[in-house]
């Protein structure tokens, strides 16, 4: 029925131009050749982009193909090519699809025809990430490697400690700081092997500098959105993500969350909000969206019920925050950061007896932004994200209280996965339960 | 030890149709019993804190009832039947339990298991993916940290002498489990594919030595077995991660082939590579599961080309076929397992260019498919057949 | 192939889900019944016999060789030896049409591709558990719509505009249909719909094989016009259908008796047989 869907309203004018950060990164990618630059297949989030980007190597984010391919609706023939060559259709559908597309560029020895934004050009490496993040980081860039044997593959590693209940991380966080400077030092022989240009360190210095300021802004912006009415909505973040998740240590990324901060402060001073009469707030509690179906959001908009805050690819936080070591070594503070982007929840989850990190998260997104509710999005071919969403729900209701929570399920790439028509009822009964929440807390709070 | 009387492939039968029976028996005396994950998990070191380690795992006839109430159904379908064991309380003997980090299904579910099954002891195990040497420096803490964890637990040291103590037996066991699948290179293999499973699975459900027993006593018997006589069958090789169960087994030996060989997470890859016994132990252990071990979660890089890659990752694998002369290989994977899925064309075209042809069954931990994977398997070996 | 002695008969029979087959080869005469399997696998199996038997004017004591094939082959207690579906389609194609490098088997629980060479299998894909592909999801569809399965291929026949049905889970398809349905959307052009995706599903699958022309199409799936269209524009060229889809694997069966009595007759062994007796004693299993 994609004749009759609603394209989904975007409502900052920055959300707008988030595209455009995407298709340059792809076009980037084709034009490396002509420029004399490498292309690195590369994959989100993996603490290694402020290295690449000092190195002048173009970054291929194949994650954000797979995405633009479906939120094209354009994935299924990437799909079938890979499935032809006997990868299951339950395994990640980013990978797929990319792999799918990689293999039909390898038999035309170009980019196949009508490509969504034309394509990603031919890796001259890539740089995979063996993180306690997803197993397809190191699976993907091996299966890569099968279509273009000559492409050298290189794999770091960037972990963290593990939440535990009754033992400090702090006695450990040194010993996975060592080990994840020790990866990127490694990663950096690398890229130097392969580019045969020396790291200029003052540079990545500068680069790291420069991601910690747009953390900063970054963090600054969203935390505008407690605002009542909300100025933005997690619709539009998952356009805003872009810069911070593809583009970030560039000076493009910064402006753009500066830009994005006026914007915000002007409507919230207009007192305009995403929907005319907001009726419900709820956080957006895990998962990545099914990129083909963001009208989602606008279902949820219609019906009065806004998005003030995201987990999902908000991978930042105010330096300040994280509390991190003083260091001269640019690769040991990416490090730090990365550690303690996941430890600074531990110390919260430990006071609440029967709470976790993640669910920690969720309670203060819904504190701070006055929510009423959370939704979560369990993605079929991806165990990474959406493994223990059922968890977490349940020991949100146990350790703080009965929240209503919503599980919509789909898939990032494949529509095969997801059931409209299913999933609008579900959001319908979910905005019953809300009203009746609300109803109560009305009847509550008028009292005897 | 326990019935003398049974013979060794009774006793592995009796264990392996009660699983986990001998060490309820232990807990009874008042052992500690820990239950792990995977192939990985480094059990020198459990001996050596004096506790029984137990492999944990599922049923395949046992309908998943459960754990769909806390596991989404995209995770591992075999965590999944564990898990659903587990909540309807039959793990409830255990003290405790190893989650090492080896797959999604398993990291991600980590708080599920500690949170829902309330042991006494628990220890997430973070092993990293790689084999560099930052990585093996790492795992070497991070074996200490359990270490600790393990001395906090049961209230006292291990000593240097008990870890190497445990790394000889452990060795040890490996050797003779080896020498018993040495049995399955003849013509007609002096022990079925089926009773090898047993023997496998009730081999991790037991201490140590009486593990060692138990296959000396079945290799004993085997080899007084008359040689067989029968016409010239298909000699099958299974690959996969957990396959626990005689169900897949009885399904490949019920169409007239012989099982001869696996690469199995509780077969081969258990009993392939030693740990050093000389030199720091810890080291030793480290670059058994790191470095030895070959298994899809540990990034291999130790060639120079994608070819040398290949034979670095799966070579072991040709040397299984040429050495217990092997005619087809069943590449038997879990659904919705990305480790070993996105495997699949690589090892598929690996097996292939050595000349052996190779069936790939996807599939889940479950004898609810079993009649569609029995054709396959049956149209397999009529195809090899020719 | 070894001429056979006059008087003998080999029997093929292919017991599927919905349908069950038999093929009986006598010296230059083919009989061939078809009936419904039901839940009774083994009565029915019995009765198509019986029947192809009264058509061939023999009983059962003259079949020198049984082959049972299909899902329920381990259900046909007369037969002498059971062989896959798969290695009979591939051997009963190369006789219907030689020149077929490809099977494509569209059955009523599972769908399946072969490759062959001189009759032989060289690699083959089978779905998994998943409907989409097969009989059944067409037969739920056509269900929920209403249309007689029989019905169906005509009717996508007679589409404007093949509906875009983006579920290939049965369940799922199954709501999308209905609320397309709802929405104004015609009939047949939901069928054309349909008879898309269940094509996408196959060639999807059969794609796994790397497969040669010429492709065949056998099975109940290959008696429906309007799937076949649709395969043939997911392929881009035309796929070869035999003259009944429906009795090549119990027609591949009977052969491969025929060939392996004479081999065994080659080297003067005798095959075992099973008692010939039409037994109905053992239905409880």
């Amino acid at each position: 029925m994609s004749e009759i869907r609603k394209p989904r309203a975007l409502a900052t004018q920055a959300a707008g131009k988030a595209g455009k950060f995407g298709r340059a990164n792809l076009a980037a990618t084709l034009k490396a050749k002509e420029e004399g630059k490498k292309v690195a297949y590369m994959y989100i989030n993996n603490g290694q982009d402020e290295i690449v980007r000092a190195m002048d190597i173009v970054p291929a984010w194949s994650e954000n193909f797979a995405g633009v391919c479906s939120a094209k609706r354009d994935a299924e023939k990437f799909l079938q090519k890979a499935e032809a060559e006997n990868f299951s259709r339950s395994l990640c559908t980013y990978a797929t699809c990319t792999i799918g597309f990689d293999i039909w560029r390898e038999e035309l020895g170009e980019i196949p025809p009508n490509t969504p934004w034309g394509g990603m050009g031919r890796p001259d490496m890539i740089i995979g990430s063996a993180q306690q993040l997803c197993d397809p980081r190191i699976k993907w860039p091996q299966a890569t490697q099968h279509y273009l044997r000559d492409v050298p593959v290189w794999m770091g590693t960037m972990y963290y400690p593990p939440w535990d209940q009754i033992s400090d991380h702090r006695d450990q966080e040194e010993l996975y700081v060592k080990y994840a400077t020790e990866e990127l030092r490694a990663l950096v022989r690398f890229c130097e092997q392969h580019t045969g240009k020396k790291m200029d360190w003052d540079r990545l210095e500068a680069i790291v500098n420069l991601s910690d300021r747009t953390w900063d802004v970054f963090i600054d912006t969203y935390e505008l959105r407690m605002a009542i009415p909300t100025p933005m909505d997690t619709g539009d973040a998952m356009n805003t993500m872009v810069p911070l998740t593809f583009n970030l240590g560039t000076q493009e990324a910064y402006d753009f969350y500066k830009e994005l901060y006026d914007e915000l402060k002007e409507k919230i001073a207009l007192k305009k909000g995403v929907t005319e009469n907001e009726k419900y707030r709820l956080v957006w509690g895990a998962g990545l969206p099914s990129w083909f179906a963001l009208s989602d959001f606008q279902y949820f908009n219609d019906k009065g019920a806004v998005f003030p805050v995201e987990t999902t690819y908000r991978n930042a936080e105010k330096i300040e925050r994280l509390d991190l070591p003083k260091t001269n070594d640019p690769l040991e503070h990416i490090a730090w950061r990365w550690v303690r982007i996941w430890t600074h929840w531990y110390d919260k989850a430990r006071k609440r007896p029967g709470s976790l990190p993640k669910v920690e998260r969720i309670i203060e997104y819904l504190e701070d932004y006055h929510c009423d509710g959370v939704v979560f999005h369990c993605a079929y071919s991806c165990r990474s994200w959406h493994a223990g969403i059922i968890q977490q729900e349940q020991v949100l209701k146990k350790a703080y209280g009965d929240v209503p929570t919503l599980i919509m399920e789909g898939d990032i790439v494949d529509i095969s996965s997801y059931n409209e028509v299913d999933t609008h009822n579900r959001i319908d009964a979910f905005m019953e339960t809300l009203g009746a929440m609300k109803r109560k807390e009305r009847a509550n709070s008028a009292g005897p | 030890m326990a019935d003398e009387q049974l013979s060794g492939l009774a006793t592995a039968a009796k264990y392996y149709s009660d699983y986990g029976s001998r060490a309820r028996e232990l807990k009874s005396m008042g052992k500690k019993v820990i239950g792990y994950f995977s192939s990985l998990c480094p059990v020198e070191i459990l001996t050596a804190a004096g506790v029984v380690p137990v492999r944990m795992k599922g049923n395949v006839s046992e309908a998943i009832t459960r754990a769909d109430a806390y596991m989404e159904t995209m995770i591992c379908p075999f965590v999944r039947n564990v898990f659903d064991a587990a909540i309807k309380g039959k793990y409830r003997y255990l003290d405790g339990m190893v989650m090492p980090h080896q797959c999604d299904s398993l990291d991600r579910t980590s708080d599920i298991w500690d949170y829902n099954l309330g042991f006494q002891y628990y220890h997430f195990l973070n092993y990293p993916h790689l084999a560099d040497d930052p990585s093996i420096e790492f795992t070497n803490e991070i074996l200490r940290i359990f270490i600790g964890t393990l001395e906090k637990f049961t209230g006292r040291n291990i000593t240097d002498q008990a870890l190497a103590d445990a790394v000889r037996a452990h060795n040890n066991n490996r050797r003779v489990m080896r020498e018993l699948y040495g049995l399955r290179k003849e013509d007609v293999p002096r022990i079925s594919g089926a009773e090898m499973m047993q023997v496998l699975i009730a081999a991790v459900s037991l201490p140590v030595d009486e593990s060692t027993a138990l296959i000396r006593r079945v290799t004993e018997e085997v080899t007084n077995r008359a040689p067989g006589f029968s016409a010239k069958k298909a000699r099958i090789m299974l690959v996969g991660d957990q396959i626990d169960d005689i169900a897949i087994v009885n399904a490949i030996e019920g169409t007239g082939a012989h099982l001869v060989m696996d690469d199995l997470s509780v077969g081969s890859k258990m009993y392939w590579d030693d740990v050093a016994e000389t030199g720091d132990l810890i080291q030793g252990i480290t670059d058994r599961y790191l470095n030895k071990l070959k298994i899809p979660t540990t990034f291999v890089s130790a060639g120079n080309t994608y070819e040398e890659n290949l034979e670095a990752r799966f070579g072991h694998v040709k040397s299984h076929i040429k050495d217990f002369n092997v005619d087809g290989v069943i590449l038997f994977i879990y659904k919705y397992c990305d480790p070993y899925g996105f495997e699949v064309p690589a090892i598929k075209s690996y097996i292939e260019s050595v000349g052996t042809p190779v069936i790939y069954i996807e599939d889940e931990y479950s004898t609810s498919s079993l009649g569609r994977v029995k054709t396959r398997i049956e149209a397999f070996l009529e195809m090899i057949a020719g | 192939m070894t001429q056979v002695e006059s008087g003998n008969y080999f029997a093929g029979v292919d017991i599927g889900s919905t349908m069950t087959k038999v093929v009986i080869l006598g010296e230059g005469k083919e009989f061939c019944l078809i009936g419904p399997t039901g839940p009774e696998h083994r009565k029915m199996a019995n009765r198509v016999m019986e029947e192809a038997l009264r058509s061939a004017s023999i009983s059962l004591e003259d079949l020198t060789y049984i082959i049972a094939t299909g899902y329920g082959r381990i259900n046909v207690p007369f037969a002498d030896r059971q062989v896959t579906e798969i290695t009979c389609h591939a051997k009963g194609m190369a006789r219907l049409i030689p020149s077929a490098r490809t099977v494509i088997d569209i059955g009523g629980q599972d769908s399946k591709g072969i490759r062959l060479e001189n009759g032989k299998v060289i690699d083959f894909v089978m779905n998994d558990k998943c409907a989409a592909g097969t009989g059944r999801f067409l037969e739920i569809i056509a269900d929920a719509l209403g249309v007689p399965l029989t019905k169906l291929g005509e009717l996508s026949l007679s589409a404007e505009k093949p509906a875009s049905i983006s579920n290939t889970c049965t369940v799922f398809a199954e709501q999308e249909v209905i609320s397309q349905l709802a929405a104004g959307e015609s009939i047949p052009n939901l069928v054309a719909g349909i008879h898309q995706a269940a094509a996408t599903r196959i060639h999807a699958m059969v794609s796994k094989l790397k497969f040669e022309r010429d492709v065949a199409v056998t099975g109940g799936g290959a008696k429906n016009q309007g799937l076949v269209k649709a395969l043939e524009a997911k392929f881009g060229f035309s796929l070869l259908i035999p003259g009944e889809p429906l009795v090549t694997g119990a027609l591949g069966a009977a052969l491969i008796g025929k060939e392996m009595c004479a081999r065994a007759a080659r080297k003067g062994v005798t095959l075992a047989r099973k008692p010939r007796q039409l037994s109905e004693a053992s239905f409880c299993c």
